[in-house]
């Protein structure tokens, strides 16, 4: 990935135009790409909104907390354990879906509910993945190859078939971003559209009129590169940056995350 | 009724192409005294039911008990990666991947709870899982007249679970999240409870803790302390991670007796 120095004149690019976050200027030797994503995910969250994430999500559990912690204090975090608003002591290398999610939280409303909720359209934003995404914002997590005699057997798609399509906003990251993973079709359609962002190395996707276009380039990266691994054509009106994380949520990331497990899917 | 009886017996209870429900979730409270002693007795063709299943379906699919199973997603989470066991099983058309999201795979439990034959479930509206599986199709709605995409109901003959305490009566009580597994014990024919601890018959009765599962749900109970080992039981230990190394090492079946067979005396000890 090309070495750029960032964070002098960047625009904010706060889309939603909710709010201009302030920051003290960080360079690109002071955050990581994953860095950048978390943030970006956790960006997506306004105050007040019910948030869910799965297993193996250690990015999206940091941005959950990373967003009630900083800009929505009163954003409601929802996760399989069923512990409502958890203030973990420590979190777990190993997963996403434990008792800490649990502990000290002082409700209990586990995954069987959350997904009722997101079906009766109350879940505002939910967090998911996938391997393979298309210019149609196909979503593949099951298969490469046949279906019944498949060449890659994926873990599955989880929740991701019956949340995409219901919760407000479904927003995939992804760890990978190459011509395998973003293709012209997928082999396999777990499911649909519905796509609000999806976070990657190296830019941010958003799904319009049916498509999936170009949201921003991250400091780090460059649109060449984000064209150079993307099989479909990149479409963007403007060409934006994603706003580097500022000191201040570089700190609370460390924080809630001292470990950097929101860097081991890398 | 006093159900308590050893693990063999117990695992004896579940026959070969028995459909099987598991309890816990990917590495937590998975019921692993249950699931070895499954595999030592060579069950075969078990049709397995998990939400999200981890080391427990990946060490069914090495020991080959394994004809179909119906989950969400299978694998270990991002530390220890993909289950290469259930992944190679599929690939090789041993094992019948059968893929839900984890949402059809409780609407499909909630429907055999219920004892009606199917689930409307709202989100599975356009993927290919719809067309692949013959546990989901489109049926139109008789109120609306629109589509309405259902699930088949899933039945479990058996279902097995690890809980901290049960009494011998086989009322359970599950400490820590839940996950799916009290709506298995109400879509179950039988459970099989193991259980940390044999609490008193008085325990539940006299604390404002009830049981989770209901004796008379209970077909079996199995004393099992550290039963969920290597995988995760809140309150009492976490995963050992040295064993879930070992396992990820083992390559194939003579592998897996060997490493079944360091667990015999503490599976054994009760």
């Amino acid at each position: 990935m090309p070495h750029i120095l960032v964070g002098i004149c960047l625009p904010i690019t706060e889309d939603k135009g909710e709010k201009t976050m302030s920051y003290k200027e960080l360079s690109a030797q002071d955050y990581r790409v994953c860095d950048i994503m978390v943030c970006a995910m956790a960006r997506l969250i306004k105050n007040g909104n019910t948030v869910f994430h799965g297993v193996s999500s250690h990015m999206p559990m940091t941005a959950v907390m990373l967003a009630k912690a900083l800009h929505a204090p009163d954003a409601v975090y929802l996760n399989i354990p069923g512990g409502v608003d958890p203030k973990p002591a420590a979190l777990q290398k190993y997963t996403s879906a434990g008792n800490e999610l649990l502990e000290r939280s002082s409700s209990y409303f586990p995954l069987a509910e959350v997904f009722d909720l997101s079906m009766r359209g109350k879940l505002d934003v939910a967090f998911l993945s996938g391997i393979q995404f298309d210019v149609n914002g196909n979503v593949n997590a099951s298969v490469i190859g046949d279906y019944h005699k498949p060449k890659v057997r994926m873990p599955g798609g989880a929740g991701s078939a019956v949340l995409i399509p219901t919760a407000k906003r479904a927003i995939i990251w992804r760890t990978k971003h190459d011509k395998r993973t973003f293709v012209n079709k997928v082999d396999f359609v777990t499911t649909k559209g519905n796509i609000d962002r999806i976070v990657t190395p190296l830019c941010v996707f958003k799904y319009e009129n049916g498509k999936l276009v170009l949201d921003t380039v991250h400091p780090t990266s460059s649109i060449e590169e984000v064209i150079e691994n993307t099989s479909f054509k990149v479409e963007y009106s403007k060409l934006e940056y994603t706003a580097p994380p500022t000191a201040a949520e570089m700190a609370m990331m460390k924080r809630i995350d001292p470990k950097d497990y929101r860097n081991i899917e890398f | 009724m006093n159900k308590l009886m050893p693990l063999t017996q117990a695992v004896e209870m579940i026959k070969d192409g028995d459909t099987v429900g598991i309890g816990g979730n990917v590495l937590h409270r998975a019921p692993m005294a249950l699931i070895r002693e499954i595999a030592r007795q060579g069950r075969k063709n078990l049709r397995i039911v998990k939400t999200a299943g981890a080391m427990d379906v990946d060490l069914l699919c090495l020991a080959e008990c394994v004809y179909s199973v119906d989950a969400g997603f299978i694998s270990y989470e991002t530390e220890y990666s993909l289950a290469g066991h259930y992944r190679k099983a599929v690939q090789n058309g041993i094992v019948k991947g059968n893929e839900h999201a984890c949402y059809t795979v409780i609407s499909a439990l909630r429907a055999a709870s219920a004892g009606i034959p199917f689930m409307p479930v709202k989100g599975l509206q356009i993927s290919d899982l719809i067309a692949v599986n013959d546990y989901f199709t489109k049926i139109k709605d008789p109120f609306s007249g629109e589509d309405v995409t259902v699930v088949k109901a899933i039945r479990p003959d058996v279902v097995i679970i690890h809980v901290q305490e049960a009494d011998i009566n086989g009322n359970a009580r599950i400490t820590g999240p839940k996950y799916d597994d009290i709506l298995l014990s109400r879509a179950a024919d039988k459970v099989i409870i193991s259980a940390e601890t044999i609490v008193p018959e008085t325990k539940f009765a006299f604390s404002s803790d009830k049981a989770d599962i209901p004796h008379f749900m209970t077909a079996a109970v199995v004393h099992a302390p550290k039963g969920a080992a290597p995988c995760s039981c809140p309150g009492k230990y976490d995963i050992d991670r040295s064993s879930l190394d070992e396992f990820k090492a083992i390559k194939d079946k003579d592998g897996l007796a060997s490493y079944l067979g360091r667990y015999m005396s503490a599976d054994y000890r009760r």
